[in-house]
């Protein structure tokens, strides 16, 4: 078995509908491309995603494992052979919470399983809640997604500022989503590292930008990555080069 | 009306009916050997026994209502000390005056009780553990304000506290959810006393707010970046 620890990374927000799960998806997709093994944890506990942008229906989710009804192991669905999700179930409210129970049992569970893996990516749910921090919390980088608008903004640095608070986080990595032109991306992240900076004296480092695609919607109605799909499509090309920047992060 | 509210009438006389004296006699022992049952009888808080089975039915209303219950165990510091040097006597008379600041400090419907020695705890009906830890923290800055005189001496002592709150979705037994709390007391004597340990995890988190300086600058920053 391989000892090495995997490198764990949350995908965030602080509000919903940026296009969080969409991105985590095409990034595990991106980083298995590349010859790398990767589990994808769908963290909307209570409100699964995952599932749904990849047409999977799952029976044994993280629900269900926790609750020890099935083995961890067995949880994991494997969708390549270098790429594993951990489900969620759907329309669970309590999961929203987790408990310190949930909390323990969901580290033994995620450092069961985590050890076969090289990337863990965490997509945590929209908001503040317990579930969303405990998961940032664990996972070793965070990666915030916003979009350039200034309420996006606004929620980004209020999940920073949160994060940093409670658990001292000094350095968090930003992707945007949906920019409309090429320079939009850069400048929405000087002005979030420039507050950020200045506020709470933390540092940010810029992932990339993923620009509004046609085909990114298309690929979403067919259940579809995006970046398995429109090979040649903006979009792809920009998680491509995320994938490349964030294989330079190391297991701590 | 309660039957047991009557008072009791002889039918036959009223004056010096032998067994309704006898029956007041025993009423009163019953009530006696019921309050002897549930008390500590030195700082008359209620006693283990008692803590034991109201714990079982506030944690059985939890499960009904879905209000948490709150338990707080407490260590008086270094007690044994105290003791030696003072004697039991006076040892005595600082747990009188702690379980005196623990029924100034406490609302009506918390239960505080004597768990054994110098060990107490209190379980607090229907509360959130963030107003649970408040509660303890309002014990502890109580001890402060509050000196004991021992032998004509003016000592402070402090005590450590446990905190912890039991929710409805948790399936635990009453001694599962007490040996938790006591892990939390063994966390704060071994933090080095004076203090209060609970589970930060659990208090469910609120935001921290951007301030208005904050969002000023995000939203200027970001128009100018627009208009340009």
């Amino acid at each position: 078995m391989n000892k090495k620890r995997p490198i764990t990374i949350s995908i965030t927000s602080g509000k919903g509908g940026v296009g969080k799960t969409s991105i985590a998806v095409n990034l595990a997709y991106a980083l298995m491309n590349q010859g790398h093994r990767v589990l994808l944890v769908d963290g909307d506990l209570g409100l699964a995603n995952v599932d749904i942008l990849l047409g999977i229906s799952a029976q044994t989710t993280i629900r269900t494992v926790l609750d020890g009804e099935a083995d961890p192991l067995d949880a994991v669905l494997y969708l390549k052979p270098g790429l594993g999700i951990l489900p969620a179930s759907s329309g669970v409210p309590e999961m929203v919470s987790l408990g310190i129970d949930q909390q323990e049992k969901l580290t033994t569970l995620l450092s069961d399983i985590t050890s076969h893996f090289d990337y863990v990516l965490v997509d945590t749910a929209a908001g503040i809640g317990s579930s969303v921090l405990w998961l940032n919390h664990f996972a070793s980088y965070n990666i915030v997604i916003l979009t350039p608008d200034p309420t996006s903004l606004t929620d980004a640095y209020a999940i920073i500022k949160t994060i940093f608070t409670q658990f001292d986080r000094t350095l968090f990595y930003i992707v945007l989503n949906l920019i409309r032109e090429p320079k939009e991306g850069q400048k929405a992240y000087e002005t979030l590292k420039k507050v950020a900076n200045q506020f709470l004296n933390l540092e940010l480092e810029y992932l990339g930008a993923i620009p509004e695609d046609k085909s990114v919607k298309e690929a979403v109605r067919q259940q579809t990555p995006f970046i398995q799909k429109a090979l040649r499509c903006p979009a792809t090309r920009a998680i491509m080069l995320v994938a490349e920047r964030i294989k330079n992060l190391r297991a701590d | 009306m309660d039957h047991h509210d009557k008072p009791l009438q002889c039918p036959y006389t009223n004056n010096g009916c032998p067994a309704i004296a006898e029956i007041k006699q025993l009423k009163q022992e019953c009530e006696r050997l019921r309050k002897l049952s549930q008390h500590d009888p030195l700082t008359g808080l209620f006693n283990f026994n008692h803590l034991m089975n109201t714990l079982e039915t506030e944690m059985e209303r939890t499960r009904r209502t879905g209000l948490s219950t709150g338990f707080i165990m407490i260590d008086l510091d270094h007690f044994k000390r105290l003791n030696d040097t003072f004697g039991h006597e006076e040892g005595n008379k600082a747990l009188k005056w702690f379980s005196d600041i623990l029924r100034n400090n406490l609302r009506r419907i918390d239960i505080p009780c004597r768990y054994g020695g110098e060990e107490f705890a209190i379980i607090l009906p229907g509360i959130r553990l963030s107003q649970a830890v408040q509660a303890a923290e309002r014990l502890r800055a109580g001890l402060k304000d509050s000196p004991i005189q021992l032998n004509d001496k003016t000592i402070n002592i402090s005590a450590s506290f446990g905190v912890d709150t039991y929710a409805s979705t948790e399936d635990i037994s009453v001694e599962a959810f007490i040996k938790r709390a006591d892990s939390l007391l063994f966390q704060a004597k071994s933090k080095g006393r004076n203090r209060v340990c609970y589970d930060k995890q659990k208090i469910t988190v609120v935001p921290t707010e951007v301030t208005t300086e904050e969002k000023d600058l995000l939203f200027s920053l970001r128009y100018r970046d627009r208009l340009s």
